[in-house]
């Protein structure tokens, strides 16, 4: 049994399955590239390369046709290991390739841990501004918000992915649950218009009607999250809400006296810090409109800390600071309004590993090959 | 005999290619008494850098007529000349034709039959120009991907009329034909009623509105203009360095005098009317000498840059790398040894020339090699040539100079297209203004694809001479494995390294080490490609033709992610070079794949 399971794996180590790997990676990267013509870089992402399968509609049924992106990775990852364990051997002669594949496969986990773990958000500030927690205007969440509290609001949050499931959610710490009626990750809201959902009983929701559109994917462009959910007090309902990222004004609901504000936003990741924009400045080159440089200058407070000073971030100087950096993203309304994009990923440092294991081992084995080559010539 | 004979041509043919190499390092021949060069030479501002007129004048021409002269009535005019005759005598040069035209519904729009002319002088749009700027700020709405052709044409015909609009107002006040006398009038009417309007403001007195009508003309001309000629001294008090000619006229306002540029460019400019020569020099040596000693490392550079433009260091190294190809092709058609020797010689020669146009720009710019599409055409030229002189070294057979001349003759080729686009020595957008980064990721990764060219290539050559050569012999097509195989390991080195390093700089930029975007993954193909290759003669897969076959795939795939992805989404709306570089690129595939199809037919059977 060891032995079969031995063979199985020496036979998996073949080569040839390494250069069927790498043909499909080559195909699947071709036509995700392609694809990106026609739905933009962030939604070819996920159909080709952040998935299992590409699936494909033929009709009403979504086929999959090729392997995704994690697929191959996995596949070509398991491949490598497995080549690694039973054939490779840190020998003299083989070491470079040893070197190399070890970053790889490095490279290849980091990747996939990037993948898994990696949150990217935003924190727009507006000059003077003060920022403790940045969103992620790429995922929604109905937030329910006690505010009885003169103090402190007590923030219940339910995300989009939770509510697409449908069904009854039991926010933990709360009176009530919540009944999914419909959910729409993009969808247009009217006064009058016909035709369209009309369900609400509460809210400004009976007055509006509500047409689904197509998820959009382009960087300019947002998805009206929209859903109507139910409020349920054990068994006793108390009405139907219109909950949608489009509509501005929060809308209350009372249960046990308690008035809660139901609102859909951005997610929001809170900081035990703050960011306040001193300054932004946009350099350009003299007599042009060529951008030379974005920065922006800020002061981070940390009280907990004892922290309290001034940075800047500018063009491929991020700030770095507990675990997540802070770049300099976008700007706009004049210059008066600095973007800096937010991004906690655990695994950033393993390319920079893999790059020095990569280059060292490839560096010994083509010296190798060379030295060969020549003491053969001579 | 004979061969003695071919001996003696091939040093003539070499002391002549010589020759011609030094002769760029000769001042261009001036037709007048007039002090062109000197001129051509003047510092300015422009696109964000300092740099001599002559640069100015010809990246202008290049992007109004797509040629670096003008053709007029039978003589041809050199760029300098065309801008002075803009500048100073704009109703002489409105009759040169330098609007290139190729779109027929532009064409008709301006009521131009179509006929095999291709390019149009200001007099004949100048009445239309109304009906343009409407067309092309109508076309501008819409996001350049979504352009029709007619809307691109338009668009891109608008902003040469802005071009040459501003152009007209660098260094002249439009209509007016004598400057030293409307300096003079200026300061006599203008300044001082303007002065007292500026002291005694508190009291409340107007100036004559007369007046203000009159310096709107120069107000107008500051914000019009194409370059700022004038560099200000730090006594001045002003923070912008360098200004235009309107603001600097202007500034007398404030100052005691002219400043020396306006002066002396209104002399030149009533010199050049008048066509006095002795007027002209003078006050220009004045000029200069005034610039020298204000600003000693600026004019040495500006100067170098002249040298640079009027030596044209990629335009002769393309020439004779084309000899180089066929003095190879001649050894090995013909048999000589010395046919080989000679072609090394001129390589090597040509390489220099190649490495100082490369150098010099670097100098130029303050920058690594590559900045753009051009000089990534420049720098994969450079770095194939490189390699194939060191696989010439090594194998003495021919080889590797004639796959360096082919490429190195292609690669300039295509930088010289690629150069219609304005200063190839532009400033860096924000994100890509890092030096550290400009160094290490894309020039590794532009290594990789000069080396992965490299292999192709071989491998062409490899398939033309087993198909060609009679001499041909299972030896040689080892070497040529040999030699691929090892190209394909370097390529393999820089192109993943290259990768991984432009993962990490948008890792340092804006948090994502791969974000899957089309530039990205055409680098990772070529790395995929190259690992493939290595993988499958580990495996013994890719052994002798298929090695070779592989190799040509590389060719497609660097070209694809070289030139390919900036093609993306324009598709066929696209105008000017990019479309006319897609109907190249898919040339080049077909033929690539043509070979690749006729090397499967013709395969040897084996014994």
């Amino acid at each position: 049994m060891t032995l079969n399971l031995k063979r199985l794996l020496y036979r998996f180590a073949s080569v040839k399955y390494t250069l069927v790997f790498m043909a499909l990676a080559m195909i699947l990267v071709l036509i995700g590239t392609l694809a990106q013509v026609q739905l933009g870089t962030y939604e070819a992402q996920k159909k080709y390369f952040d998935s299992w399968w590409v699936f494909t509609g033929v009709g009403q049924w979504d086929i999959p046709v090729f392997p995704g992106g994690l697929t191959i990775g996995l596949a070509w990852l398991l491949n490598l290991i497995v080549s690694f364990i039973t054939r490779f051997r840190p020998v003299r002669k083989d070491m470079g390739i040893f070197i190399s594949h070890a970053g790889l496969i490095l490279l290849l986990l980091g990747q996939f841990l990037t993948q898994l773990l990696a949150k990217e958000s935003q924190m727009p500030l507006r000059v003077g501004e003060t920022g403790h927690y940045s969103q992620d205007f790429r995922s929604m969440e109905l937030v329910l918000v006690d505010t009885s509290d003169p103090k402190q609001d007590q923030i219940t949050s339910v995300s989009d992915k939770r509510l697409m499931r449908g069904g009854e959610i039991q926010p933990p710490g709360l009176p009530f649950s919540i009944v999914v009626h419909r959910f729409y990750r993009n969808a247009e809201l009217s006064m009058k218009g016909e035709g369209g959902e009309r369900i609400a009983t509460q809210g400004i929701g009976p007055n509006i009607s509500v047409q689904a559109r197509l998820p959009v994917s382009t960087d300019e462009e947002s998805n009206n999250v929209t859903a109507f959910i139910e409020i349920k007090e054990g068994s006793k309902s108390r009405g139907i809400w219109l909950v949608a990222a489009g509509l501005g004004a929060p809308q209350s609901a009372t249960v046990n006296g308690v008035t809660y504000e139901l609102y859909i936003r951005p997610q929001r990741y809170y900081y035990p810090f703050t960011l306040t924009l001193r300054k932004f400045t946009h350099e350009l080159y003299p007599g042009t409109n060529i951008p030379k440089n974005f920065a922006s200058l800020v002061h981070l407070s940390h009280p907990a800390k004892n922290e309290s000073r001034e940075t800047l971030i500018y063009m491929n100087n991020p700030l770095r600071y507990e675990g997540k950096t802070f770049y300099q993203a976008s700007f706009g309304e004049n210059d008066t309004l600095s973007v800096l994009q937010v991004v906690d990923n655990p695994a950033a440092i393993t390319p920079y590993l893999s790059v020095i294991l990569v280059s060292l081992g490839l560096l010994i084995q083509f010296l190798f090959h060379l030295m060969a080559f020549v003491r053969k010539s001579a | 005999m004979k061969i003695f004979h071919e001996r003696r041509m091939l040093i003539g043919l070499l002391s002549l290619c010589a020759l011609y190499l030094l002769a760029g390092l000769l001042p261009p021949r001036q037709a007048t008494s007039f002090d062109v060069n000197g001129f051509a030479q003047l510092p300015v501002l422009h696109g964000g850098r300092i740099k001599p007129l002559d640069t100015v004048a010809r990246t202008s021409l290049l992007m109004l007529s797509g040629k670096q002269t003008v053709l007029s009535e039978g003589h041809s005019l050199s760029a300098i000349d065309w801008l002075m005759e803009v500048m100073f005598r704009p109703a002489l040069a409105a009759e040169f034709p330098v609007f290139e035209i190729n779109d027929p519904d532009v064409l008709g729009s301006l009521e131009i039959r179509q006929t095999k002319q291709r390019r149009f002088s200001w007099m004949q749009i100048e009445t239309k120009l109304e009906d343009i700027g409407r067309q092309a700020m109508q076309a501008e709405q819409a996001k350049p991907e979504n352009r029709s052709r007619f809307q691109s044409a338009v668009v891109n015909l608008g902003q040469r009329v802005l071009l040459y609009q501003r152009l007209l107002n660098s260094l002249q006040i439009s209509g007016i034909e004598n400057m030293v006398s409307t300096l003079d009038d200026f300061d006599a009417r203008i300044v001082p009623p303007m002065r007292r309007a500026m002291t005694r403001h508190a009291a409340g007195k107007a100036v004559d509105p007369a007046i203000l009508h009159e310096l709107e003309h120069y107000h107008l001309m500051d914000q019009s203009s194409e370059f700022a000629p004038l560099p200000l001294f730090r006594q001045m008090g002003l923070s912008r360095t360098w200004i235009n000619m309107g603001r600097g006229i202007v500034n007398r306002l404030n100052t005691e005098e002219h400043h020396p540029g306006v002066i002396a460019y209104a002399v030149m400019s009533d010199a050049w009317r008048l066509n006095d020569s002795s007027s002209f020099n003078r006050a220009l040596a004045g000029y200069q000498g005034w610039l020298k000693d204000l600003l000693p490392h600026v004019v040495t550079k500006s100067q170098y840059e002249f040298t640079f433009n009027a030596f044209e260091p990629f335009y002769r190294s393309l020439i004779l790398y084309l000899i180089v190809f066929l003095l190879v092709l001649g050894s090995w058609m013909r048999g000589p040894a010395f046919f080989n020797r000679a072609a090394f010689s001129l390589l090597t020669m040509t390489f220099i020339v190649h490495t100082i146009g490369l150098i010099s720009r670097m100098i130029l710019q303050g920058r690594p090699p590559v900045t753009n599409l051009y000089s990534s055409a420049i720098f994969v030229g450079w770095v194939a040539v490189l390699l194939g002189i060191v696989l010439e070294r090594i194998h003495r057979n021919g080889i590797g100079s004639m796959v360096s001349g082919f490429i190195g003759f292609v690669t300039l080729i295509i930088a010289h297209h690629l150069a219609t686009s304005g200063d190839t020595l532009e400033m860096m957008r924000a994100v890509l203004d890092s030096n550290f980064w400009l160094a290490t990721h894309v020039v590794t990764i532009t290594i990789g694809y000069g080396s992965t060219f490299l292999a192709g290539t071989l491998a062409l050559v490899y398939f033309f001479r087993r198909w060609f050569d009679r001499r041909w012999t299972p030896e040689l097509a080892r070497t040529f494995e040999q030699m691929a195989f090892g190209i394909v390991c370097f390529s393999t080195l820089f192109s993943f390294v290259g990768t991984i390093l432009g993962g990490i700089w948008a890792d340092q930029s804006w948090g994502r080490f791969w974000g899957w975007d089309p530039k990205e993954n055409g680098a990772l193909m070529i790395v995929l490609w190259n690992v493939f290759i290595l993988h499958a003669r580990w495996g013994g897969y890719a052994a002798g033709e298929n090695l070779m076959l592989l190799a040509i795939g590389g060719n497609i795939i660097t070209a694809l992610s070289w030139f390919g992805v900036n093609m993306l989404g324009i598709g066929l709306h696209s105008y000017g070079f990019m479309d006319k570089a897609f109907v190249w690129l898919v040339l080049f595939v077909i033929s690539q794949i043509s070979v690749i199809a006729a090397a499967v037919w013709t395969r040897p059977t084996p014994r």
